[in-house]
This record gives C-alpha cells, sequence and structure tokens, in this order.
C-alpha cells in the first residue's frame, strides 16, 4: 500500500533506506500522483538514497523552486495591478512567508483574500490589467457569483495563469460561517504589499479547505500543510478561532489525522476519522486511486456539505447532463 | 511641474545578443523577452543606480548620437513604461 | 496492473503497466535490444489502463496515463495499444524530463556531429531521419532531441521511429521486417508502422555528440534551401521545445547556445531522395 509508504516516508525520513527499487518506483509514482514529490524531495537526505533516485528528486526540487518563483512573480503582478496590499491565501502565502508547508509544494493558482464589498472593485482592475474570464457557460457562472466563495477563476492574458478572488473561505451555501472579516483584520504583513493570514487563520482556512469541502482529493498533501501550520500555532487561539469560525469540530478533526499520519500528539481516532484515513492511503504503487466506491461516496458527501438537498439534486443533474462525470 | 518618475532594474536579466535581436531572460518573472535597439542600451545605461528618463538620456547621450533631447528622453520614457508593464524595471 | 515492462531508452527508464497483454507483448518484441531495467528504480511509470470497467472486455478502449497525464486524454482502441504505449512515453518526457532541454526534432549522428531536424508534423523530420538512419547515418531519434544543459551536446533518444502513411512503404522498402511493427490502421493521423532503429542506434544510445547543423524540414514543395535568422531560429525552437520554460535559466542559456553555435536552414524538397541528396550535400558544406 504505497499511501502508507509515502505518509510513513515524509513522517520518518530515515525509513526510506530500506527501500528497494520496486519500493523506490512504487513511492515515487505515490508521491507525484499526490503532488507530495516535491514536498518529499527536501525532507529525504540525499545521502539515504540510491544514485538512481537522486536525479528524479533533484528534478523534483528544480520544479518546487520554479513554481515558487513563479507562484511569487504572479502575487507581485496582482499587488502591482491592485494598487494595495494583497492578502495571499494557500501555497502563495506559504512560499512568501517561507514557511515549512512551503517547502517543495505544488502550487496551482494564485489565491487572495478581499472584502466581499470590494469584489467588484477588484474584478474590474484585474480585468483591466489583463486577466480574462476562463470560459464557463452561463449556468456556472451564475452559480458562482451567488453562492461560492470566490469569483469564478480568471486566468491572465499573456501568462497564462490562474488567479481565484475569494472573500471568505467557504462557500456561502455550506452550513459553517467563517468569519471573513476577523481573517482580514487579523492579516500579517510580510512585505511591504504582501500579507497572510495569521497562523491560526492559517489552519482553519486549511481545515475549511480540506474538510468542510468533504470531497478530501489531494487530502494527504492538505495534511501535511496542516501537520506543517500546526507547529506555529498558539493551542487556545486555535481553538478560540476555529469556534468563531464554526468549524471548531472541523479543526480538532484535521488535528487528529495530521497527528495520526505525520506524527505529534494526537487524540484517538473516531470510527469516522478511520474511514478517513482509508480513504486517504487509497494509493497503490503505480499511483492509481483504489477503492473506487469510497471516492464516490466521498464526492457526493463533498457536495451535499456544501449545499442544500434540493439544490444539489438540480446542480448534479445540470452538470450531468452536461457530460461531467465523477472521477 | 510634477517630479519625474525615477526607475531601476526590478533584478538582474541576462541578456544575450543575437545576430538580429537581443534576448532577455527575467529572472524573477521566468519569462523570456525579445528585444531590439534601444532597449538593451537603455537597461545597460540604467545600471543599478536608479534614475529618471532624463538621467538616462544623459548617460545614453555619451555613447551614442541620438538626435532631438526632447524626442528622444520622450521615446526613452516610453520604453521604460512598457519594461514597467513586463516588470522587468521598477518605478523607485 | 496485470502487465509490464520496464526498459530504458536513452538516459530515461519506463516502468510500462498495461490492462491488456497484447501492448507489452508487442513492446518486449520490438525493443528486445534496449536494456531491460525491471530491477531498477524508473524513472517515470506509463499506465494503459481501461477507460471504464466495462471497456476492459467489451471494445476494449485504453487511457493513457502514468505519472504525467492530460485529463481529456483522446482513448484509444486496444488494437492501437503499441501507440499508445509510445504516445504514454512521450508524454513523460515531454511533461517531466527536467535533465536536457528537449526539442521536438528528429537528429542522426555522422562522424561525431548531429544533424537536428525540426519541424511540425508532416514536415518529414521523422521519415528523413529514419531513412538517413538506414543509409549510413545513426539515428539517435525520432520524436525528441535532448540538449545537455551544460556541455550543448545533443544526446538520443532512440525510441521506435513512428511512421505515418506514404511513409511507411518507402521505409518498409528499405528496413528489414523484423524491424518493423505491426500496421496500425485508422488512427487519428492515419496509418501508422512503426520501425525499430538499427542495432548501433541501440548499442550507442548513451553517446552525445555535439550538434553541428539545424534544418527545418518541409516536403511536398519544390525544392529550396533558405538562411534561417538566429531571431527566427530561437523563436521557433521555443515552441518546439516542451520544457524550455520550465527549465528557467539553464534553458535560456542552452538553447540561446544552440542558436549562436550551429547554422540553421530551412530546406524545402519533393521527394525522400531529393531531401536526401540536399542534406548530404548541406552536410558537406556546413556540418
Amino acid at each position: 500500500m504505497s499511501g502508507v509508504a509515502l505518509v510513513r516516508a515524509l513522517r520518518e525520513p530515515g525509513t526510506v533506506a530500506k527501500l528497494d527499487a520496486a519500493g523506490w518506483t512504487a513511492l515515487i509514482a505515490a508521491a507525484r500522483a499526490e503532488r507530495l514529490i516535491g514536498t518529499l524531495a527536501f525532507r529525504i537526505d540525499e545521502a539515504m538514497t540510491p544514485a538512481a533516485v537522486r536525479p528524479i528528486l533533484a528534478d523534483a526540487r528544480v520544479d518546487a523552486d520554479r513554481e515558487a518563483r513563479q507562484a511569487l512573480w504572479e502575487a507581485d503582478r496582482a499587488a502591482e495591478a491592485l494598487g494595495a496590499p494583497v492578502l495571499l491565501l494557500k501555497g502563495t502565502a506559504y512560499v512568501a512567508a517561507g514557511l515549512a508547508a512551503g517547502e517543495g509544494r505544488f502550487i496551482g493558482d494564485l489565491d487572495i483574500l478581499v472584502p466581499r464589498q470590494m469584489m467588484n472593485q477588484v474584478e474590474n482592475i484585474l480585468n483591466a490589467a489583463g486577466w480574462e474570464w476562463v470560459k464557463q457557460d452561463a449556468y456556472d457562472d451564475a452559480y458562482y457569483r451567488q453562492w461560492m466563495h470566490e469569483l469564478p477563476p480568471m486566468i491572465h492574458r499573456e501568462r497564462d495563469r490562474m488567479i481565484d478572488v475569494h472573500h471568505t473561505i467557504l462557500p456561502l451555501t455550506a452550513r459553517q460561517r467563517p468569519d471573513a472579516e476577523a481573517m482580514l483584520m487579523d492579516a500579517v504583513s510580510i512585505t511591504e504589499r504582501l500579507s497572510v493570514l495569521s497562523p491560526e487563520d492559517m489552519v482553519c482556512h486549511s481545515v475549511a479547505h480540506l474538510l468542510a469541502d468533504g470531497d478530501l482529493a489531494g487530502g494527504l498533501r492538505n495534511l501535511w500543510d496542516i501537520h506543517c501550520l500546526l507547529d506555529r500555532v498558539d493551542a487556545a487561539r486555535l481553538a478560540e478561532r476555529a469556534k468563531r469560525h464554526g468549524i471548531g469540530k472541523h479543526v480538532a478533526q484535521a488535528q487528529r489525522l495530521a497527528a495520526a499520519l505525520y506524527g505529534g500528539q494526537g487524540a484517538p481516532l473516531t470510527l469516522w476519522d478511520r474511514v478517513i484515513v482509508w480513504r486517504l492511503l487509497a494509493r497503490d504503487g503505480w499511483g492509481r486511486e483504489t477503492r473506487k466506491l469510497l471516492r464516490f461516496g466521498f464526492y457526493l458527501r463533498s457536495h451535499w456539505l456544501r449545499m442544500p438537498p434540493l439544490m444539489l439534486a438540480r446542480h448534479l443533474f445540470t452538470k450531468w447532463r452536461k457530460g461531467h462525470r465523477p472521477i | 511641474m510634477t517630479a519625474e518618475r525615477r526607475y531601476h532594474q526590478d533584478c538582474n536579466a541576462a541578456l544575450r545578443e543575437l545576430e538580429d535581436i537581443t534576448l532577455l531572460y527575467h529572472r524573477a518573472s521566468g519569462q523570456t523577452h525579445m528585444v531590439i535597439s534601444p532597449v538593451p542600451e537603455i537597461l545597460e545605461a540604467l545600471g543599478d543606480r536608479p534614475a529618471t528618463a532624463t538621467e538616462v538620456h544623459a548617460r545614453l547621450e555619451r555613447r551614442y548620437d541620438l538626435g532631438e533631447p526632447e524626442q528622444v528622453i520622450a521615446e526613452i520614457e516610453a520604453h521604460l513604461a512598457g519594461l514597467v508593464a513586463l516588470g522587468v524595471v521598477r518605478g523607485a | 496492473m496485470r502487465h509490464q515492462l520496464s526498459l530504458k531508452i536513452g538516459p530515461a527508464s519506463f516502468r510500462i503497466g498495461s490492462a491488456w497483454r497484447e501492448p507489452i507483448e508487442l513492446l518486449t518484441k520490438l525493443y528486445a535490444d534496449y536494456p531491460q531495467t525491471s530491477d531498477e528504480v524508473s524513472d517515470f511509470t506509463v499506465r494503459l489502463e481501461p477507460t471504464s470497467l466495462l471497456r476492459r472486455w467489451v471494445r476494449p478502449s485504453i487511457f493513457i496515463t502514468g505519472d504525467h497525464g492530460l485529463a481529456d486524454a483522446a482513448p484509444m482502441s486496444l488494437s492501437h495499444g503499441l501507440l499508445a504505449a509510445e504516445m504514454g512515453m512521450n508524454l513523460q518526457m515531454a511533461l517531466g524530463w527536467r535533465r536536457h532541454l528537449l526539442l521536438h526534432a528528429s537528429s542522426v549522428e555522422k562522424d561525431g556531429r548531429a544533424l537536428v531536424m525540426t519541424g511540425e508534423s508532416g514536415s518529414g523530420k521523422s521519415t528523413l531521419a529514419a531513412q538517413l538512419g538506414e543509409r549510413g547515418w545513426r539515428l539517435m531519434g525520432d520524436e525528441f532531441a535532448l540538449l545537455d544543459l551544460v556541455t550543448g551536446a545533443v544526446f538520443p533518444f532512440p525510441r521506435l521511429v513512428s511512421l505515418k502513411n506514404g511513409a511507411i512503404d518507402v521505409i518498409a522498402g528499405e528496413a528489414p521486417a523484423e524491424r518493423m511493427g505491426p500496421l496500425l490502421a485508422g488512427t487519428a493521423k492515419g496509418d501508422i508502422r512503426h520501425l525499430a532503429p538499427r542495432a548501433d542506434a541501440v548499442t550507442r544510445m548513451e553517446e552525445g555528440v555535439r550538434p553541428a547543423l539545424l534544418l527545418f524540414p518541409r516536403f511536398g514543395h519544390a525544392e529550396a534551401v533558405r538562411l534561417v535568422g538566429q531571431g527566427e531560429v530561437f523563436m521557433r525552437l521555443t515552441q518546439a521545445s516542451t520544457n524550455y520554460v520550465a527549465l528557467g535559466e539553464a534553458g535560456f542559456g542552452a538553447l540561446t547556445r544552440f542558436v549562436q553555435d550551429v547554422p540553421a536552414r530551412a530546406i524545402d524538397f519533393p521527394s525522400g531522395e531529393a531531401a536526401i541528396a540536399l542534406v548530404e550535400r548541406l552536410w558537406e558544406e556546413l556540418g
């Protein structure tokens, strides 16, 4: 079970010394599939690896460095366009702030948080500065604007990179109600033009993304982020913050899961926790996701969490008609 | 009269001269640009000392025969603005 | 995965898994002389998977994936499984290789120097390389030329040559049958047959050489030779490279050095024979 091997390699890097060639190939395939190969490359000491593995991990570090540089450039361009400090979220934030969570991390889009009342203005400024809408049909567009926690995705005309503008951290249709204003107020400045969430809010955001979102795709990576971010928080403040955002139970669960997978003090897992772990580790030595039925169950649950039942039925029906299939 | 804008190079760019054009690799963005005169010369004149368009003009004048100053300075300003849009140069 | 094969092509090793036996069998036969690497760590994993549970058995349909994949990859029929495996390996290289600058180009070697040919599908670069490879040149590759980031040498990636439509008969006439793969009719690009490179191409697949001439071939036009300016060469090569951007400054350095050091010509030709004569002449002059 390569999901298990991957988690073990991250938790105790020294254990890779026992891997044979087949074990390494399987570990690398699983790590790539979980988008954790960069993280792995930074965790493992080169001296512990056979000669054939070194160029593979070296390439992963090259990719991670480039990703970081491009991500910071996108943040710079956004700040330049908006002419004001930009609050970064997720991977770009970790890298900009030099956090352990940013080491070797894959960064997809630029994610920023802006006050809800500024969304229109921000949208217009970005449009003028060369970002355009990723083509969507009218239904998705309306759904996004009305219910989601972010603008529909935009992509830069020349640089071909995406930006996601959030006004809160969970969709408006979710049952939890995070306090976005509090997050903005407590943001921490890291340069003149860039700021990030407070350490406790960073954990909350990452948890919201993982568990309240429900899909669990990319969960191993998300929990690694959380594991790294938990190192920086004050426990009492985190609990208070989590309660404020209405995700106290989810944060506690994430703490249990992160500890179970990646080490550290952790409360015993509940039955549901164990199902989630089982789902998260469902990756074989070829990089394939196994336990498919369970995956579909999680996909449904993810949408259920985000939307009231009637909306869910209508949304899924429309998507089904248009040819989307849950993977 | 408003003060003239000062410019400085964002960070080092790697330049390579080909027969017909000059290539510019901008490290911070990872982008490659193809540029022709007078852009390489302007960047060289800018160097690592922040300057206004007028000062850049003065530095260039010492090496090249440039023509009518007012017009040339306006052109230099325009090129610098273009380079700012790319991120290769910043307003100081 | 039920069936698998591990092999090395040039500097890259692949673990190829398949839900079906046939593609692996074909690969094993055509790549028989290549290093088999099942006891070693593989650089890449390729997977030929059924597009759905049912399609493993009923009208079998292959979804090509692996470490690197494209979510919208078109499924392929099992009868084209060999092509699917080749495409899978190409995909890993194109998206994941970082140890050389990749140029979408064919290359052949003579007298310790490389001729590199780049152009779009149908330009004739693959056929020309295959023909030269059967006539005294060492075939280095028909799909990717690998440029060393430090030394500027070109390294081989001698996978099976992919011959399309008209080129099939031409090469089949020149190469022995045991090095030809089965006819794959009706693929997205027409009829395809694969050619396994000659023995010397395989045994010398770790040898890189200095590039001496770059050609932009164009099949099906009146014979012509045109000098190509360095600016144009650079631009066309960045478009022909899948990893130029990913390599950052190292890629910039390697590609600019190549453009500055290697003379370039655009050549048009009406036929394979004309092309070969043109190539030999230019090589004499510039190579």
